[in-house]
């Protein structure tokens, strides 16, 4: 299958130790995380991360998978980076 | 620090007020400074106190207190070595999807970040091995948080929660009171089949002409035992089990294949390997079962029913995937079923049952085999004893050689194998089960990993009885140095003669078996015997067991006996190897 550059939007609890959870699952599996960045959304309570990760189909609907069995987290949506 | 009113308590009480709240029944624990607050609240605590001897066998008892009861076990130990020693039984729970709280006391928080005494980051260094890990950051926080956490734990795919409390909020006061309930905002893992999937699922059953249940610990998880049963039954399926299965189905029904995989019966390999329908009730698809996966069921379509999504299409593509709890499928699914006899499916199983039993040769006539002991022990016991094992070829030989016949009865760590589980989880098993026999299992190696755990056992008169198969080395890595790397046993010898030249030791004979292990067992109050002559095997297996008291046989067996059958990871079927 082929490797693409997928952007993971993934709405979290903005809680201590989210973020750590969440780069540590995708890198603890050997996924290189090729940008992230986080910031508020207009709910103070969830913030918004925009995750790239390379990856095949099969890798990157495994690590949503495995995002969204996390306590904290609340949505993902993936989309193919041109 | 807050001025104590009278309606407060300390976060420590609260702590152990929420315990007793969420149903806690046992707590496992060893205590050092981070914890003392929460120790002082203990001896008026409404539930029991089991004093381990190491962290970690604090965690493989609260395993195994929940992998026999189906409740979660529960731990309490304090910072810094305390709570990185019980990373190895977190890990272990977590493979195997086990719920366990593991409290953990912290450093004071303005402490934290300063390498004070005894701090570790728990929350940092567990996260890979818990389901969850909490940090409280105030004593308003604590009844809230175990209540979540142990929602956390059950919920799901069961697993391991660490609640890691800081000395300053444990010693906080606070009047917050225990949740009437949890409502997570963004946990929601339940997950029920579309009405869609279960006619589809009872459409695909009916068609097959050569179906085969392969079933797993997610069974047992979620007490659907009978229905698969049930399933079984009413179509006349054959029914394959993993190691985390075992006791999901009656191995003396005629449709039992067995344990499936790299030690698994040649029936349960072949069945999977030349089935139609493969019908994956609460399984992984584990390396250890699949081998090869490029050739894996090949011929088979699958239907896989999980309560963890993640699971589903990992390891191996499915037809039909569903993600819910195995009892709440089968419960609709199996009044859909129609019987079947696939009596040409059937005979083609019970000939290969025939041509290639689970069985094993003697090698000497005056040296015990170790398949005997388990053989001896499902005899003594009539197959209704908690068997719980080690890891290591005693373990495979206790899946293979026991006639496995109920739910939460053999307790294994089978995702990390873990050495080390057995004699702390077999203590677990025997407190959750006080109405019970429980045996464990062990190596000579994975004993002397906790062996210190055996006092426990003592101290509470608990009937256990600890069986070493003492083969005078690391058994399992010994085999796979005889077959796959020139008999060169590197490390893997505990006698002192046969080991390799750069150990630099002397050959002699006075030291084959050191440490005594009988002597040790002795040493630590239990009632101990040693057996070497076959023919005294059954009686002191009898005698132990019907004592009714903590007892340990060190049997010394053949060591050169390996496990078989065989199929040597990543190979397919065909690579089955049989002596
Ligand atoms: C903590 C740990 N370290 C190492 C291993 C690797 N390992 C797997 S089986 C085994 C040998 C176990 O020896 P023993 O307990 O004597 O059991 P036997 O195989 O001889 O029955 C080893 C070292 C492991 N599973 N767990
Ligand atoms: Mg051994």
């Amino acid at each position: 299958m082929k490797e693409e550059i997928h952007r993971l939007n993934c709405y979290v609890e903005n809680k201590p130790g989210v973020l750590a959870r969440i780069v540590g699952l995708i890198s603890g599996r050997g996924y290189n995380i090729q940008t992230l960045s986080v910031g508020p959304t207009e709910d103070g309570t969830v913030s918004r991360m925009k995750i790239d990760v390379v990856g095949d189909d099969k890798v990157i609907r495994q690590i949503i998978l495995q995002l969204n069995n996390q306590v904290n987290v609340i949505e993902v949506t993936s989309r193919r980076r041109a | 620090m807050k001025k104590q009113t009278t309606q407060q308590a300390t976060g420590a009480q609260t702590l152990v007020d929420s315990l007793a709240k969420a149903g806690t029944e046992v707590l496992f624990g060893y205590p050092g400074g981070s914890v003392l607050d929460i120790f002082n609240c203990l001896p008026e605590a409404p539930f029991q106190f089991i004093l381990g001897r190491h962290e970690q066998g604090c965690v493989h008892m609260a395993d195994g207190y929940a992998r026999a009861k189906g409740k979660p076990g529960v731990c309490l130990v304090t910072s810094g070595p305390g709570a990185t020693n019980t990373i190895t039984g977190l890990a272990t729970a977590h493979m195997d999807g086990v719920p366990i709280v593991c409290i953990t006391g912290q450093v004071p928080m303005d402490q934290i970040g300063t390498d004070a005494f005894q701090e570790a980051d728990m929350t940092g260094i567990c996260r890979a091995v818990t389901k969850h890990s909490f940090l409280v950051q105030s004593a308003d926080e604590i009844p809230e948080t175990v209540a979540e956490a142990f929602y956390i734990a059950t919920h799901g795919k069961p697993g391991p929660v660490v609640i890691d409390i800081p000395k300053n909020v444990q010693r906080a006061f606070t009047s917050a009171q225990y949740p009437e309930r949890v409502s997570l905002r963004a946990y929601h893992p339940e997950s029920t089949a579309s009405s869609s999937q279960m006619a589809r699922f009872a459409k695909l059953v009916n068609e097959a002409k050569r179906p085969v249940i392969y079933a797993g610990g997610g069974v047992i998880a979620s007490g659907a035992a009978k229905d698969v049963a049930n399933l079984a039954h009413r179509a006349q399926i054959p029914v394959a089990t993993t190691l985390m299965g075992l006791g999901a189905f009656d191995e003396n029904d005629p449709l039992a294949l067995r344990l499936a995989g790299m030690h698994g019966s040649a029936a349960a390999n072949y069945a999977i390997n030349e089935s139609d329908l493969i019908i994956a009730l609460g399984v992984r698809f584990s390396d250890r079962v699949t081998g090869k996966l490029a050739a894996y069921a090949k011929r088979a379509k699958i239907i896989h029913v999980d309560c963890d999504p993640a699971s589903i299409g990992k390891n191996v593509p499915v037809n039909l995937g569903i993600v819910a709890d195995v009892k709440d499928v089968l419960t609709t699914v199996n009044s859909r079923i129609k019987s079947a006899e696939h009596a040409a499916w059937l005979a083609k199983i019970a000939e290969w049952m025939k041509r290639r039993p689970v069985t094993y040769k003697p090698m000497h006539p005056n040296v015990i085999m170790p398949q005997a002991v388990i053989e001896a022990v499902d005899k003594v016991t009539k197959g209704r004893a908690v068997i719980v094992t080690d890891v290591g070829q005693h373990q495979m030989w206790s899946a293979q050689f026991f006639r496995h016949n109920l739910p939460r009865h053999f307790l294994s760590s089978g995702g990390m194998g873990t050495m080390g589980f057995g004699i702390p989880a077999a203590i677990g098993a025997a407190i959750a089960r006080p109405d019970h026999t429980t045996v464990a299992i062990c190596g000579d190696g994975g004993a002397q990993m906790t062996f210190e755990e055996l006092v426990v056992a003592v101290e509470h008169k608990l009937p256990v009885t600890f069986i070493v198969i003492n083969n005078a080395c690391l058994g399992m890595v010994r085999q796979w140095q005889e077959l796959f790397y020139g008999k060169r046993y590197s490390g893997s010898i505990l006698s002192v003669r046969g080991r390799m030249a750069n150990e630099r030791l002397e050959q002699d004979l006075k030291y084959d078996y050191l440490p005594d292990l009988t002597k040790l067992a002795e040493a630590h109050g239990a009632d101990a015997y040693r057996v070497i002559d076959p023919a005294k095997l059954d009686a002191t297996i009898r005698k132990a067991i019907n004592s009714g008291r903590t007892s340990f046989v060190e049997v010394i067996v053949e060591p050169r006996a390996n496990v078989y059958p065989m199929q040597p990871g990543g190979q397919p079927v065909e690579g089955m190897i049989f002596e």
